[in-house]
């Protein structure tokens, strides 16, 4: 007797939404069944893979990452060298020194870095980070969406303190994309989404990022957050929560010290660069699994790996 | 395939008496189909026809074990297919992999690394709990002695080998260690039965597809062996994928307790030459249904990420994961370093870990019992106050074990200040950030 | 657990206006009343011809096509005990949004219905009465049994059948009103969906009365496992228990905004 599985197909399907234009334009979402189950549909769009960038260039990046950017000094340096690294479908910049907290550079600096980012990446598609300090993101993401005009980049992130000033930049104003961030709070996304089209953000230019964390620390908030959201958008059709799921990873699973620890400091553990691609891509994965549309990282072996996962599991 | 309830109803008595609590038999059996009445509720039904449902009414995935002693493991018993849910029972164990093609170097090299990884992380320890001994018939290396090889590593042995001949003289020297027997197909299971059933072992099926491995775990049950794991690995990625969760998928909500069984996944047959795509698919697969994860090897760079998603992923939904309470000296912190207190909230006391190694500055971290709750709920229960820090104090004798009398407490709850001074006295308190990210600038400030 | 299903109940020719409107096949009537439930929640619309015999074929064929095309395929219930019109209705009802509902079958002279939607593959709404309404709960299980029997032979889904304990008027019935209560329970416990008129609870009570009454009554149905209702989405107090109940039951999740969409 041939075994015939139940068709876990919904009706419901997860909104497409496309960054970037021309022909390197990325689409995430779309899908109207529970990550990389293609057995029970065709999966709409392969999750995409980005690699980040800070405006410090290659100043706070681990040793490791200096023989893959050889040359390089500025985030733009970077840029140019990793939009031909295997399987980068996006550039992630994130204004690191913006924080008011760490090196608070001006918003005249960054913004200037920011051109820089963007003449170097071209037509690959972006995504702009801001400090993750609210305050400070509402002036700086207002900005960067105003320069980064026609590029139909995701600006990362509206959050509950500054979602009217950088939802309206960035979804009204400068026609870029918004990204919904919430802390591991399944009502909070859900409610962000709601103020955002409340506000006039149309529904389809909205992707969320619902928080991070790395293998290991609080993982299952974030695995139980995205598996849920997943569920409410598919099996109940909340049109709310319908938006893809973009995941930043580099900055949680680089900061751990599973990463970070010198062979000095923990001799048994063995080389620390393999350590931190494995952190880095075990976590990717687990958010992948979890319901991630598009993960952010940051070196190149853990980006080449990440897409190959994709490629095996579309 | 689990009774529909009209399959039940068919075989009922029609007699709506009511004795069993529902209002009909169609009622009745309803909620049998459903797993929500006991059969056994009804008086009326014949043993035959109850025999009939017994498979209705049993749990959907079944429960196996293997291995001995400290060794023992459970694989199965799962009832949910997400960790919010309820609980998920049987964490994923993982395996690395040597086979009797590889050449004795490579292979003693390959079982001296497994016991290398050894270490304890929230109060677990952290293992590779078995090893998987492939067998190729071209192989150069004696089947038989490279499993007496990798027994002496002392963990518990998946014997990938579907030799029935092979398989038999590899039992006769570790069947004691219920090692699991990963060899069972369509054209050998009865033979491998035998083996396996003779041993005492759990034994593996698989197939070239679902459907011949649905077969011959139909057929193997017939034979009333009912303790196996199912190896889900397909010729590729994408269909190992798929096999694993489409078993999970139809034990558990389906109700096909044909399917209603642990899982091999083996990365090493799928990722041979990729390290880091394996420890990629292993992250997966511990979330999406692998009950043993097989890889080409396990050291610490993929298990620690590894390790620690699996204790996230396997922990209680409704309980948090708590540390130890006791002093956690940070960054070569001695007696004269300055101290600081926060909850036993597991994640808490990551983050702060971790931002007090990054600021480079040597604190004692204090960690008292605060109910495994974070520092506003604690606070909120009662179970973060100056008196119960005067009384961990007291308990684990902090004044006797450090000289220092600086104290920062948790920027949230910074209103305690007057009362732990009153309590400690001759302790200055101070009160830290309202968040973790902010310590290190306020320890480089303070130490400035 | 699924979101519970309203289904609206304001397109009837038990309306003067509407019944005007379907005779003349004036669309701008009925797209008006089908909007406002609509805009205030409702999922299914229920589209009540009455016995249209003489030309129910084609007016429900009308109706089923003005509204789907009108508002993105929204879901109907055929509402009529004219069986060839429904059919008709079925004939050109474009299911992506829902399969139509046959509104209904019931025990005695209207069981046929359950082949018509089993044939069809639509949900029924099932009757639990016969000629009469049912005397006591074991009368309305017994003709619970007779229905999904029925069903299921013909090779329907449980899921499909939805259940309808038949909701009695309190002014003159008060002393059933739990029987009804406890009628859903044991539905749910069967794990059948269930429907039914909520509203002719309060049948005859004041304007300002009704809603209240409602608003108690379905939150009652709810928490019993009460899964749709025959209702009027332009209700508001009673569209607001309904969202509310749903974020209790864990049908929909919560956020600030959650009357608002």
């Amino acid at each position: 007797m041939p075994f015939t599985a139940k068709s876990g197909k919904f009706n419901a399907s997860i909104k497409p939404v496309t960054i970037g234009s021309g022909d390197k334009a990325a689409t995430i979402g779309g899908e109207n069944v529970l990550p990389f189950y293609s057995f029970d549909a065709e999966i709409a769009n392969a999750p995409k893979v980005g690699i980040e960038v800070t405006d410090f260039g290659m100043e706070h990046e681990p040793e490791c990452l200096k023989k893959y950017y050889d040359g390089c000094t500025t985030a733009a340096d970077m840029v140019k060298k990793a939009v031909a690294f295997e399987g980068v479908d996006f550039i992630s910049f994130r204004m690191e020194g913006g924080d008011p907290n760490g090196a608070n550079k001006s918003t005249e600096d960054l913004m200037a870095t920011l051109g820089e980012v963007i003449e170097a990446a071209g037509d690959m598609p972006l995504v702009i980070c801001g400090s993750k300090n609210a305050e400070r993101d509402a002036e700086l993401l207002q900005k960067a969406a105003e320069l980064a005009q026609g590029k139909n980049a995701i600006i990362l992130a509206a959050r509950e303190e500054n979602y009217k000033t950088v939802g309206a930049a960035a979804g009204l104003a400068y026609n870029q994309i918004v990204g919904a961030e919430s802390s591991v709070d399944i009502n909070l996304a859900k409610q962000l989404n709601v103020l955002l089209t409340q506000l006039g953000v149309n529904a389809s230019n909205v992707v969320m990022n619902v928080g991070s964390a790395a293998a290991g620390y609080g993982y299952e908030y974030v695995a139980s957050t995205m598996q849920r959201i997943k569920a409410a958008a598919l099996s109940q059709n909340d049109a709310q929560l319908q938006m893809p799921i973009i995941t930043p990873v580099a900055s949680e699973a680089w900061a751990t010290k599973e990463a970070s620890a010198s062979e000095e400091d923990v001799p048994g553990w063995g080389d620390v660069e393999s350590r931190g691609i494995d952190m880095e891509v075990e976590t990717a994965a687990a958010d992948l699994a979890c319901g991630s549309n598009a993960v952010i990282l940051k070196h190149p072996v853990s980006v080449a790996t990440v897409s190959k996962l994709i490629k095996e599991l579309v | 395939m689990a009774l529909k309830g009209l399959d039940i109803f068919k075989l009922s008595p029609k007699k709506n008496c009511k004795e069993c609590g529902s209002p009909t038999c169609m009622a009745f059996s309803m909620k049998v189909a459903q797993g929500a009445a006991d059969i056994n509720a009804c008086p009326y039904f014949s043993e035959d026809a109850k025999a009939q449902l017994s498979e209705a009414t049993a749990p959907p995935m079944k429960t196996v074990k293997v291995g001995v002693g400290e060794n023992e493991y459970t694989l199965g018993g799962e009832t949910v297919l997400e960790r919010h849910e309820k609980t998920f029972v049987s964490k994923t164990r993982y395996a690395a992999a040597v086979c009797n093609c590889m050449d004795e170097a490579t292979i003693d090299a390959k079982l001296a690394k497994i016991p290398q990884v050894d270490y304890e992380r929230i109060g677990e320890r952290m293992i590779v709990e078995m090893v998987y001994v492939n067998y190729a018939a071209d192989g150069a290396t004696d089947y038989v002695e490279l499993v007496k090889k990798a027994a002496a590593v002392g963990r518990t042995l998946i014997l990938g080998c579907d030799d029935v001949e092979v398989a038999k003289a590899a039992l006769a020297v570790c069947k004691d260690a219920k090692p699991v027997l990963n060899g069972a197909n369509a054209a050998n299971y009865a033979e491998m039965n035998a083996v396996a059933t003779e041993a005492g072992v759990v034994l593996g099926v698989t197939g070239s597809n679902l459907s011949e491995i649905y077969d011959t775990v139909k057929a193997l049950e017939g034979l009333g062996n009912k303790n196996l794991v199912i190896d889900t690995t397909g010729a590729t990625i994408k269909e190992t994928f798929a096999n694993t969760v489409q078993v999970r998928k139809a034990a558990i909500k389906d109700n096909d307790r044909t399917f209603g069984y642990p899982s091999i996944v083996n990365l090493a047959k799928l990722a041979k030459d990729d390290q880091h795509l394996q420890a990629a698919l292993a992250s997966i697969f511990t979330i999406k249904y692998g009950s043993i994860v097989v890889m080409s090897e396990l050291t610490y760079s993929e298990a620690l990420p590894l390790y620690g998603l699996r204790q996230n992923i396997f922990t209680d939904p409704q309980k948090p994961m708590r540390v130890e309470p006791g002093i956690y000296p940070i960054n070569g912190a001695d007696e004269n370093s300055i101290c600081l207190t926060t909850v036993d909230f597991a994640l808490t006391y990551f983050l702060v870990s971790g931002e007090l190694e990054r600021s480079g500055v040597p604190v004692n971290l204090i960690i008292s019992d605060a109910g495994g709750l974070s520092v506003l709920t604690a606070w909120a229960a009662g179970k973060l106050s100056s008196s119960t820090i005067e009384k961990f104090w007291k308990e684990a004798d902090i004044e006797g074990k450090i000289k220092n009398r600086k104290l920062i407490i948790p920027g949230k709850v910074a209103v305690l200040k007057g009362e732990i001074e009153a309590k400690l006295p001759g302790w200055e308190i101070i009160i830290a950030p309202a968040e973790a990210v902010q310590l290190v600038k306020f320890l480089k400030d303070m130490n400035a | 657990m699924a979101k519970f299903v309203t289904i609206g109940e304001r397109l009837s020719t038990t309306a003067p206006a509407v019944n005007k409107a379907f005779t003349e096949r004036d669309p701008e009537p009925i797209l008006k009343r089908a909007k406002q439930q609509l805009d205030a929640g409702a999922v299914y619309l229920d589209v009540n011809i009455g016995p249209a015999e003489s030309d129910g074929e084609d007016l429900m064929k009308w109706a089923v096509q003005l509204l789907q095309s009108e508002f993105d395929n929204v879901p109907l219930a055929l509402d009529t005990s004219n069986k060839k019109a429904i059919e008709a209705g079925i004939s050109v009802y474009n299911r992506s949004k829902g399969k139509p509902i046959v509104n209904s079958a019931d025990a005695a002279g209207r069981i046929e219905n359950i082949d018509l939607a089993a044939a069809n593959d639509a949900i029924v709404i099932a009757l639990c009465n016969g000629e009469g309404i049912a005397k006591d709960n074991d009368e309305r299980m017994a003709f619970c049994q007779l229905l999904l029997e029925r069903g299921l032979e013909h090779g329907m889904e449980a899921e499909d059948l939805w259940f309808d304990p038949l909701f009695l008027v309190v002014k003159g019935m008060q002393d059933k009103q739990m029987q009804i209560l406890e009628c859903i329970k044991m539905f749910s416990d069967m794990g059948l969906n269930s429907t039914g008129g909520l509203s002719n609870n309060s049948n005859g009570m004041p304007k300002h009365i009704r809603p209240i009454m409602d608003s108690a009554l379905v939150a009652m149905c709810m928490m019993q496992g009460l899964t749709s209702a025959i209702v009027n989405p332009n209700d508001l107090r009673l569209m607001e228990t309904i969202k509310s109940c749903d974020i209790f039951k864990n049908n929909t999740l919560y956020a600030d905004s959650y009357l608002e969409i």
